[in-house]
């Protein structure tokens, strides 16, 4: 009889830690597009909050990512889609890195000249890395729902859940 | 002040790019090839060997896995960046499972 296996396998923690980058970072993008000519520094900082607890989380998902990489690419039938899957991972986690940099440097006043193209160039890598963001979760999404990756299949009769 | 910003600005745009032009690897038939190992993954016992035609193969050991030098078995540790071996792989859909690995150095 099959055992199910246990429930904190490394292969867990890409997905456990991989959604909250996907949400702040798209709500980083939504705060810096729709307040972009405002004055108001609240929304702006808000929009900064995201971006850098989204970039920190998008690294600690390439990291858990890694880790599953190693277990997961033996089992399923095309790796070459979770290759994608990482070089778009970085893409994207580049991309915002790059954006919360140009971000952060918008800030001082002794920068201020620069400010407006620092905003449409920061604006510009945030859309940039939301498209390489959208592509690596359909290609995870791929790979989990369409190959099985880090995913438990059950026997045909259930019999290891009585 | 304007000539350190467009420096680092490009500086991170350099760094994207090469992110962006992660590894590319290729799926070959069930065969034996040989080529030079590109990239060894101790913590994910995986090699990437780089074959005469220009191609790569990402190679997960398996338990099945044989690892030779001069017939006879070795550790995983004995791969290295350079060296020249001969893998025999067993194609499973896109999947290359290495059969076994010989060091020919």
């Amino acid at each position: 009889m099959d055992q199910i296996p246990e429930f904190w396998r490394t292969e867990i923690y890409h997905p456990l830690s991989v959604h909250f980058p996907i949400a702040l970072l798209l709500m980083a993008l939504l705060f810096k597009a729709l307040f972009y000519n405002r004055r108001n520094l609240v929304w702006a900082k808000s929009g900064t909050i995201l971006l850098g607890i989204g970039v920190l989380g998008a690294w600690i998902a390439v990291y858990s990512g890694s880790l599953a990489d190693g277990i997961v690419s033996r089992k399923i039938c095309d790796p070459t889609l979770l290759k994608d899957h990482e070089n778009l991972a970085y893409v994207t986690a580049w991309c915002f890195s790059l954006a919360l940099a140009m971000d952060l440097l918008a800030y001082p006043r002794s920068l201020i000249t620069f400010r407006r193209p620092l905003k449409i160039l920061t604006l510009a890598v945030l859309i940039t890395g939301s498209v390489a963001l959208v592509l690596t979760g359909h290609s995870g999404a791929s790979v989990v729902y369409q190959q099985g990756g880090g995913v438990y299949t059950p026997s045909e009769d259930c019999s290891e859940f009585e | 002040m304007y000539t350190k910003l467009i420096k680092s600005f490009a500086a991170l745009c350099l760094m994207m790019v090469m992110a962006a032009c992660g590894e590319n690897t290729d799926v070959v038939e069930s065969g034996t090839y040989r080529g030079t190992v590109k990239e060894v993954e101790a913590s994910k016992t995986e090699i990437y060997v780089s074959t005469a035609d220009g191609k790569t193969l990402e190679l997960y050991f398996t338990e099945q896995t044989r690892l030779t030098r001069n017939g006879q078995a070795v550790e995983f540790s004995e791969l290295e960046e350079g060296q020249n071996v001969e893998v025999e792989v067993e194609k499973k859909g896109k999947r290359l499972d290495p059969v076994s690995v010989s060091i020919l150095d």
